[in-house]
């Protein structure tokens, strides 16, 4: 609280001067506006005369905009506002027209029809310096804005036409990375900025509004105006919980004094899959099985291979085209006091899998509202009710979908001659996992639904001149349901047989509120000194629980009488068959922000927040976080060749200290949740045991960010350049579950390693920018995009004896393949090297012993490099194979407009990250990709694929064999439209209207032989592991945009 | 105008005055104490032990982590001569591959997961003794005798696979003792283990209130193997003949009878490490299963037919364990599975053959048919293990007593197993001194053949040489430390010789 006083005492102090200096002014200005009035009306007819007068405010901001020029149509007369935004006509003669522009914003048009005194709000003309951009409790014009912001306007929303927001960041932002673990329906995205920085989450802070739970998920894309997004240290308004970046969204609202608009947009498209892999068909299968078994000294699976022809084809059975329908519409307007805007969407969106077994449902209804109670308390407010319904069939792993697809051989037909699913036969050639897809598909059954309801309002109240206070209240509330049926079912001997049906639901109840309350105070004083101090105050909380249970006997084994309610069966005595969980945490903030600017092109901010927190134990609780930024205006300078090359120039700098929080709950105490149970007289007791092992001294990770960039406008403003370079170094890792000592007894049922700050993370990158506009006829126009980041990763520390910590799966039961280590960089890949494969006897003795490995080396097998020369080859020549984080990142993006016609195309481009090929199951009887058709047969044939073998080798363990370049380049939008003609359109009372038809995700450019090499589900350590990834489907679509 | 001005100004200040009231207002009503909640619904592991039931649910948990002690049993045997790795290939399950090769590390996860699970019980055990003074209630010595025989049966199972340990008395280990408490001797850690026993013997009830439950009579056996482990004949001798006079256990008549389901807990069983399938599990956390994941681990590979049901492979007894068997011995036939003669008598019978396969199966420790299928079916068999049997004590007592010179003793309690095993008493042994005690190792390993003991019962009686392909004296007699322990603490503990 200390420094909440110190700045109020500061705060009141500045006060009393700048209204000192302001009453002097004001007289100075008073007899300035005279004379010029004075001028004016000498200068005016006998006509009737009306008196005008007002201020003219930025439309966002509300700020006064200083130097409008306000002119009487057709006449020489014009006035210019005084640095409130005043203006005032005395004399205007009635019907005319007063024009008012501003450069960088929309000329806004007045009929003189009576005398009145008004506010004029002007909207800025988008994309320009004077746009204003949301830093977090307050706006700034982009002209001044200090820090590295990104931006993304509602028009490349339009463009991207994304089903989820999330995709509307992908290669339009630089510095942020779009990766998802799944192409499915619905299926969520890791957001990350500026790489991966912490072990833990590293989800950015979404606001939304002012709303500090938002949920990027479950936003219709179409009710969003702009999101900025913070990268730098200029996120430290929000302190503890900006280190991961800060994502702000903006959401669309009516505007004043405009007539009621109606807004219909609708597509329908199909989707497919983008790739097939090249398996092998029946015949080449059952060659090489042949050619397998006989290496090993088998009896031939095969003896006659004629008539098996190519076999079925099991991607082509799993994949099939499904549809997406998108309808949303909007009617918003606005009055001299209230403006309004209702918007309601729906979509629904099919899987290239399962069809309607994995899909995405998503309604929601938005009202936004804002009232003017009077000049000085203005309120805006917003609910949004959403719900979703999602279902979804089991995905990348031992055991999903594609992975059967991709295993199951191709000899096996889908179904049997009474029409009912084969089975993958229970051999040790096929193990125990591997089953008919479609079966699977088939027998999947499960079901999620969500409604949540969240809203915000503001109340801004302009308490006198120059201060203005502002209040935010934002909630969410939501309840979801699911249920996952199992049904009885025999694959024959496999592991996901089900010998008894259940099934389990589950209802959650998640809340939030933030309550936040700030104070501005901006001014301007002495002409060139304008000061903005913001002072507040911001609560948080979360809470919310959850309930599950199973019941088990699904009566007539069906989904349709697959609910709790029917199901009669328990589990035996002793076994809990519900559960529940419930959770309240909270979090609570000062901050402060002050920022300076010298005659509008020295700009220095500098901000403070204190930070409470429930994550963390009484000791550890508080925390400060101070940031500052600075910027210069270079092209404002005197010395500055104004009609030079350039327009424009701003340096940039920035520092700061940002925190993260995001852990478990109540790390910092034990508590008893963990599990022990055991069985007395052939019952389960269930017993009372030790969770997690608490660390009461955790605290905050520290994350150290530094900023330098440029901003340049160039070529008559054609040409912006956005560049910058940052470091982030990370500190105090709060790595949750850190390998501890065994004899913590951590590792017993239910218990874990402590949440401990025990590492630093450094990603270190250049992030640069183009966009080009231009203008070439009054028909043709067009614009060019291009963003790079290179992001350079690197562990520091990590403080926990071993030095490392592992994670991700590989293969069956083989040590977990990817680390966090010291000089790495985070979730590198941990194998061995290859080195060719052995030709002959006479390569294998004169290489050191390969034994350690498990399995004896003959010809055709995989060499391995001893890296420590010492003579053998053991996990100490294991070495880093590659990380799955790109070294660059690419975005370019391309617009045209021609008469009535319009083209955009959106690509994206990762290069340098790696992927681990996971989906082929290591067993002799199973499908392979045909890359294995260019394997070792005998000397000189192959020095990259290893012989087949039913034989133990030792071609299997981890190497690099497995990990494969994943760049790409990836056309993930094309769009044509075509607008009709407004004279044409007019005819049907529409305002416009615009035909499109568009392809999203239209071409991947890969040397990776998997399905999507920008899969990725964004873990931190054990990402960037393919086991058949569920592609991100290739959707053609058509639409309209109706506006009436 | 000066006046306006004021009047402006004042206008001006009272306002800001009411803001800056309202702001300050706000600041404290969120003062600091908005932060202060405690926990929803939990309860927290230092304010426990308030009632006699506190006591008997953490003594569950205690007990729980024996479910985790199925990888002791299947490396015990896996090491030794008795069976080979299995599995699906070389690359399954690594650990497992190298330790049947003798070519373990100090990266070995499946030794990683035994010292981990087996700390996790001395720390369940301790956590109720460390507040075994919290609250007083009828009854309590047994409470704190099982706990106390619990924690000698982990550390038992660490000090047989690691030799010496770090011990912290009745407290729990905490972050960072592993740099400061260094590993006591091994004869440090038997002689805590043999006052536990001590204590355990004297509490117990001889007796189970439930089944599952530590009785007397499983202290009196466990104590008599911690001084046979340690060549202590005498006591060993003199604390096993306590428990065969107490007449609480006899021999099963049908060998056979044992390991199967109705078998469970029976007149013969002293110790028994209780399973069930009426709960799932997963790899995630196979610790968390209270099924016994060996047996599904030992299954026959794509196994359909009568009978068994399928597993992965792995524990395959060799050759030369099934040629151990004399003629006429029903034991055979009841340890391992021929699966070629059991294909070829019963219909229906398919297999799959992984690595390593020699044709038998562990068959004490597969999958049987009729066991509910919980979850992941493999992980969740229902089968006891039979951790210490009356035949064990008394093979043990026949050592005891052979080795101390009592050599009628060594003879009346060998034949009393051999009798049950011909079904005669043609078989019996009259012979006496080390031969008699020859009799006894190799009458132990074919009665206890599939069981976890062969490779401990080899090392403690120097035979591991030249009987176990690969093994390295004066190295292998234990196991290495994990190398993430040695690391752990910080140079605090030495890793074991040779590794």
């Amino acid at each position: 609280m200390f420094f909440v006083v110190v700045l109020f005492k500061f705060f009141s102090f500045l006060n009393n001067i700048f209204i000192f200096l302001k009453t002097n002014q004001i007289i100075i200005m008073k007899s300035k506006l005279l004379l010029i009035t004075f001028i004016l009306i000498s200068s005016l007819g006998y006509s009737q005369m009306l008196e005008i007068s007002g201020r003219v405010i930025d439309a966002k901001s509300n700020t006064p905009l200083v130097g409008v020029n306000v002119e009487i149509q057709n006449t020489s007369q014009f006035f210019k506002t005084d640095v409130d935004g005043n203006f005032i006509f005395s004399k205007v003669p009635s019907g005319s027209k007063l024009i008012f522009s501003f450069i960088g914003y929309k000329n806004y048009e007045l009929n003189v029809t009576k005398s009145q005194k008004l506010t004029i709000e002007m909207q800025a003309a988008s994309e320009s310096l004077e746009e204003i951009v949301v830093i977090g409790y307050g706006s700034k014009k982009k002209r001044t804005v200090s820090g590295s912001v990104g931006f993304v306007s509602n028009k490349t929303i339009e463009e991207l036409k994304p089903i989820k927001i999330e995709q509307a960041l992908q290669g339009t932002v630089a510095g942020v990375a779009i990766t998802s673990g799944s192409g499915a329906p619905g299926s969520g995205f890791a957001i990350r900025i500026r790489g991966i920085s912490s072990n833990g989450d590293n989800a950015p802070l979404v606001i939304i509004d002012g709303y500090l739970g938002g949920d990027l998920g479950i936003l219709n894309p179409n009710d969003v105006e702009s999101i900025t997004v913070l990268k730098d240290a200029q996120a430290a308004i929000y302190g503890a919980s900006g280190a991961n970046g800060v994502i702000l969204i903006t959401t669309k609202a009516g505007k004043k004094n405009t007539k009621t608009k109606v807004t219909f947009n609708s597509y329908l498209g199909s989707q497919e899959t983008t790739k097939k892999m090249n398996l092998l068909n029946a015949t080449d299968y059952a060659l090489l099985l042949n050619e397998s078994y006989g290496n090993g000294g088998q009896a031939l699976p095969y003896p006659i291979v004629t008539g098996l022809g190519k076999g079925t084809d099991w991607q082509n059975e799993v994949f099939n085209k499904a549809p997406i329908v998108s309808n949303d519409f909007s009617i918003s307007g606005g009055s001299d006091k209230i403006t309004y805007s209702f918007s309601g969407s729906d979509i629904y969106q099919q899987g290239i899998i399962g069809g309607g077994k994995s899909d995405y449902k998503r309604n929601t209804a938005r009202l936004s509202l804002g009232v003017d109670f009077s000049d000085k308390i203005k309120l805006s407010s917003y609910f949004t009710y959403t719900y979703l319904d999602r279902d979804s069939l089991n995905e990348n792993g031992l055991g999903s979908v594609l992975f059967n697809a991709l295993n199951t051989p191709s000899t096996l037909t889908p179904y049997d001659s009474n029409g009912d699913f084969t089975l993958v036969p229970s051999t040790t050639g096929f193990g125990i996992e591997i089953i008919n897809p479609l079966a699977q598909i088939e027998n999947t059954y499960n079901d999620y639904k969500l409604r949540k309801l969240n809203g915000g309002f503001t109340l801004n109240y302009d308490v006198v001149k120059h201060f203005k206070f502002t209040t935010i209240v934002g909630f969410s509330t939501a309840n979801s349901k699911g249920k996952n049926f199992s049904k009885k079912v025999n694959y024959g001997g496999k592991v996901f047989d089900v010998t008894r049906s259940s099934v389990n639901q589950n209802a959650i109840n998640n809340n939030d509120y933030n309550f936040d309350a700030y104070g501005t105070y901006d001014n301007t004083f002495l002409e060139d000194h304008k000061i903005k101090v913001t002072l507040g105050t911001s609560v948080y909380k979360e809470f919310g629980s959850g309930l599950f249970a199973t019941g088990f006997d699904v009566p007539n084994n069906s989904w349709e009488f697959a609910d709790i309610a029917l199901a009669t069966g328990t589990s035996v005595a002793g076994v809990r068959d519900v559960g529940s969980y419930g959770y309240d945490e909270r979090r609570l903030s000062q901050f402060g922000r002050f920022e300076y600017e010298f005659k509008g092109k020295y700009l220095f901010s500098a901000m403070l927040r204190r930070d409470l927190s429930t994550k963390f134990g009484p000791d550890n609780r508080v925390a400060i976080f101070p940031s500052f930024t600075a910027g210069w205006i270079v092209s404002d300078e005197d010395f500055f060749k104004k009609d030079g090359l350039f327009n424009f120039v701003k340096l940039r700098a920035s520092y700061g200290l940002l925190g993260n929080d995001k852990i478990g709950n109540n790390r910092y105490v034990g508590s008893l949740t963990g599990e022990g149970v055991y069985l007395f007289d052939g019952t389960l007791s269930t017993g009372v045991a030790a969770g997690v092992l608490p660390n009461p001294e955790i605290k905050w990770e520290a994350d150290e960010k530094i900023n330098v960039g440029i901003d340049l406008k160039l070529w008559n403003n054609k040409i912006d350049i956005t560049s910058d370079y940052f470091i982030d170094t990370r500190k105090d890792l709060l790595i949750s579950n850190i390998p501890v000592s065994g004899i913590t007894g951590v590792y017993a049922p239910g218990s874990g390693s402590p949440t401990v700050n025990a590492g630093t993370v450094r990603n270190k990158g250049f992030e640069f920018s183009i966009n080009y506009k231009d203008k070439i006829t009054n028909d043709f126009n067009f614009g060019l995009g291009y963003n790079v980041t290179t992001i350079n990763n690197k562990v520091l520390e990590v403080a926990n004896s071993t030095g490392y910590i592992e994670g991700g799966l590989f293969g069956v039961s083989q040590p977990a393949p990817s680390r966090m280590e010291v000089g790495h960089a985070i979730g590198y890949f941990l194998g061995y090297q290859t080195d060719g494969i052995f030709q002959n006897q006479a390569e294998i003795d004169a290489h050191p012993s390969q034994a350690a490995l498990g399995s004896a080396t003959s010809p055709g097998d995989i060499r391995y490099k001893d890296l420590n020369g010492d003579g053998f080859i053991t996990y100490k020549d294991k070495t880093d194979l590659g990380n799955p984080i790109a070294d660059f990142t690419m975005g370019f993006n391309l617009n045209l407009n021609y008469k009535n016609f319009d083209f955009v195309a959106y690509t994206y481009a990762s290069i340098g990250n790696e992927m681990v090929r996971n989906y082929e199951r290591t067993l002799a009887n199973v499908n392979r990709s045909n890359y294995i058709l260019g394997r070792w047969t005998g000397e000189g044939t192959s020095n990259s694929v290893p012989r087949v073998t039913t034989a133990a080798t030792n071609n299997n363990v981890f190497s690099d064999y497995f990990v494969e370049d994943a760049s790409f380049l990836r056309i993930q939008n094309i769009q044509f439209g075509y607008t009709l003609n407004k004279t044409l359109s007019e005819k049907f009372k529409i305002s416009k209207l615009r035909l499109y038809a568009g392809v999203n995700n239209l071409y991947t450019f890969t040397k990776y032989r998997g399905f999507d090499p920008a899969a990725n589900d964004g873990s931190p350590i054990g990402g960037g592991i393919d086991s058949g990834f569920y592609p991100t489907p290739k959707t053609y679509m058509m639409g309209l945009n109706v506006n009436f | 105008m000066l006046i306006f001005n004021t009047y402006k100004m004042k206008k001006y200040i009272i306002k800001s005055s009411i803001a800056i009231a309202l702001f300050a207002t706000l600041s404290i009503s969120c003062s600091d104490n908005f932060i202060e909640r405690t926990p929803v619904y939990s309860i927290d592991s230092e304010n426990y032990f308030n009632s006699k039931a506190d006591y008997d649910n953490a003594l569950v948990a205690a007990y729980d982590l024996l479910n985790s002690s199925y990888i002791n049993v299947m490396l015990g045997e896996i090491a030794s001569d008795n069976t080979l790795s299995g599995g699906e290939s070389a690359t399954d399950v690594i650990g497992i591959q190298q330790i049947d090769e003798m070519t373990h590390t100090p990266q070995n996860s499946n030794l990683k997961d035994l010292w981990n699970w087996m700390f996790a019980g001395v720390n369940r055990a301790n956590y109720i003794l460390e507040f075994k003074d919290k609250t007083d209630f009828s009854g309590k010595n047994q409470v704190i005798a099982e706990a106390r025989f619990l924690r000698a049966y982990y550390q038992f199972e660490l000090v047989k696979f690691f030799g010496g340990i770090p011990m912290k008395g009745d407290a729990r280990f905490k972050i960072n003792d592993e740099k400061s408490i260094p590993r006591s001797s091994a004869t440090a850690v038997y002689a805590s283990i043999e006052v536990d026993l001590q204590y355990a013997i004297d509490n117990l009830n001889p007796v189970a209130a439930q089944k599952g439950r530590a009785t007397k009579g499983a202290a009196q056996a466990l104590l008599g193997k911690v001084f046979l482990y340690q060549d202590k004949f005498v006591e060993s001798a003199s604390v096993l003949e306590g428990l065969i006079t107490s007449n609480t256990y006899s021999l099963v008549s049908n060998y056979n009878s044992i390991f199967e389901n109705a078998g469970e807990n029976n007149a013969e069983s002293v110790f028994e490490v209780q399973y069930t399938d009426a709960e799932g599990a997963s790899f995630d956390c196979l610790q968390c299963s209270e099924g016994n994941v060996a047996v599904g681990f030992n299954g026959i590979r794509n196994y359909t037919g009568p009978l068994f049901d399928s597993g992965y492979s792995f524990n395959v007894p060799t050759q030369e364990a099934y040629n151990a068997f004399e003629t006429g011995d029903s034991r055979r036939d009841v340890a391992l599975l021929n699966i070629v003669t059991w294909a070829a008598s019963n219909t229906g019978v398919s297999y799959g053959t992984g690595y390593k396969h020699t044709g038998f199966f562990n068959r004490k420790y597969i999958a049987r048919q009729g066991d509910a299928n919980v979850g992941d079916q493999n992980l969740t068999n229902p089968n006891n293990y039979r951790s210490i049997r009356y035949a064990d004590v008394l093979l043990m007592a026949a050592e005891a007593n052979s080795r101390s010179g009592n050599n009628s003793k060594g003879q009346e309690y060998l034949n009393k197993v051999r009798d049950r095993a011909f079904g005669d008493t043609n078989h019996r042994i009259t012979v006496t001194g080390q031969a008699l005690t020859d009799f006894i190792w190799n009458e132990r390993r074919v009665e206890l053949l599939g069981e976890g003991h062969r490779f401990f019962d080899l090392v403690r009686t120097g035979k591991a040489v030249g009987k176990i392909t690969g093994f390295t004296a004066n190295k292998n007699e234990v196991f290495p430390i994990p190398f993430e322990e040695i690391q752990f603490s910080n140079g605090n503990w030495q890793q074991n010789t040779g590794y």
